[in-house]
């Protein structure tokens, strides 16, 4: 019998071990062109989901924020402006290259002083308690192997009364857009990301790993579990994507 | 309102406004100052909450936010229209109220008067989105609310300002304030060449 433990890297069944890793090929293989990927993807709707996510964070001068899986850094630049010189902003992920790419970004952009750039893994991160006002994850839950320890983490970290969003690709809400959905993933997609990256598998994994997230309801539940309260989720672009919310307590 | 149509037009609108001050170094300078302000439009009829924030030298259009408020001007989609273009002097029966701090009011309206702005393909965007093609046909027909009528709501909502709300002085008074300053900068300097001439006069 087999009791090595198991988690799914897209469609496959992987050992646990090796889902980081694996992921982790995949983003060092997208990180140069990441944003052009996202904006062909999504026709450039990411730049509106992660803006309504800034609206909802809530976040104003003087606040600590850590946005995890911040990779090229697009929340994290609007981050910074909002929580001013008083504020601080880290940026995280977990893969150099996506800090990289970001970190070079944001010094381009002027950004400096109030950012600080962290490599770590979701599920120990490593800051002390009650430490942020706000943590977000855009696209990057899905990739962590065990979901509901980055949860309690993120809980952890997060002050009393401080807020997580998490944005991630999720469940349309209509049987058509789902279908429509489902023949965009899997035939245009890894095209597009063969014709720009040269790589139509690592795009196979995202369409893929997608499928395999946690619907709209799942993860509100999963948010509880971890000890968040007043969780709620708000569906964009037909449910493609979801924006949920919690508070800790 | 996780509307993504919607936060596409708050995006758009708020590209137009920034484009706008790009070529008006004097306007983001003011804007600077009104840094952290919030200003809550309430749109009732179709019900949009737009929130107005100056941030660095531009202006963030937000469509939701948790803190407070400074100033909140709230009223019907067509309301404020009637507004901006007929002769309305005050606000009662106007289906308008606005409250809070009514002197940022009057400072965004001095700063954001001069923008070259295209006011009604901003709005149409909104209301293309939300009450259809045709009622933003009758929205826009009713707004009229190109350049020549912009003008006219600019001086109304200066008049209505300066004479209703008593926010921002007239003109005859910053005239007569004027010429008050000049009479006392006349009377210093009579009194600074007798203290002379006295100094003078010892020293000799």
């Amino acid at each position: 019998m087999n009791d090595k433990k198991t988690t799914h890297f897209g469609f496959q069944e992987v050992p646990v071990e090796e889902k980081a890793e694996r992921v982790a090929e995949v983003f060092h293989s997208v990180a140069a062109k990441y944003d052009v990927m996202n904006d062909l993807m999504s026709a450039g709707v990411h730049r509106l989901w992660k803006r309504f996510t800034i609206e909802a964070s809530g976040v104003r001068a003087g606040h600590k924020v850590l946005d995890i899986a911040g990779g090229t850094g697009d929340l994290s630049y609007q981050f910074a402006k909002l929580v001013g010189a008083n504020g601080q902003v880290i940026l995280a992920d977990i893969n150099a290259s996506m800090l990289g790419v970001g970190r070079d970004r944001l010094t381009d952009r002027g950004i400096a002083g109030n950012i600080n750039f962290a490599q770590c893994d979701a599920q120990f991160l490593p800051f002390p308690d009650n430490t942020f006002d706000c943590i977000t994850i855009a696209f990057g839950l899905r990739n962590v192997t065990d979901k509901d320890m980055a949860l309690r983490s993120m809980q952890r970290v997060l002050k009393p009364g401080g807020r997580l969003l998490v944005l991630e690709f999720s469940k349309p809400q209509s049987e058509i857009l789902s279908k429509i959905y489902d023949t965009y993933s899997f035939k245009v997609l890894p095209f597009m990301g063969k014709l720009v990256t040269n790589d139509a598998e690592s795009y196979r994994y995202l369409a893929e790993s997608i499928r395999m997230h946690p619907d709209q309801q799942t993860l509100k539940d999963m948010m509880d579990n971890a000890g968040f309260v007043r969780t709620e989720f708000h569906n964009m672009t037909g449910g493609i994507v979801a924006l949920h919310k919690g508070i800790k307590p | 309102m996780a509307n993504t149509l919607i936060i596409a037009a708050l995006a758009s609108a708020e590209k137009m406004l920034n484009a706008a001050l790009r070529y008006d170094p004097a306007t983001r300078i003011g804007l600077a100052q009104l840094e952290g302000k919030i200003i809550a439009l309430q749109i009732t009829t179709p019900g949009i909450n737009i929130f107005i924030m100056p941030m660095d030298d531009e202006l963030r259009l937000m469509g939701i936010w948790d803190g407070d408020v400074d100033t909140r001007i709230s009223g019907s989609l067509l309301a404020l229209a009637q507004l901006a273009q007929t002769e309305i002097h005050n606000l009662k029966d106007s289906g308008v109220t606005v409250m809070g701090d009514l002197s940022l009011l009057a400072d965004m309206q001095r700063l954001v008067k001069n923008l070259d702005v295209d006011w009604e393909e901003m709005l149409s965007q909104f209301t293309g989105d939300i009450i259809g093609h045709q009622a933003a046909q009758l929205i826009r027909a009713k707004f009229g609310w190109a350049k020549d009528r912009a003008k006219s709501a600019q001086r109304l909502t200066s008049e209505f300002l300066t004479e209703e709300l008593k926010t921002l002085p007239g003109k005859p008074e910053l005239d007569d304030f004027y010429r008050q300053v000049d009479e006392l900068r006349l009377a210093v300097d009579r009194a600074a060449a007798r203290v002379e001439t006295i100094i003078n006069r010892k020293n000799h």
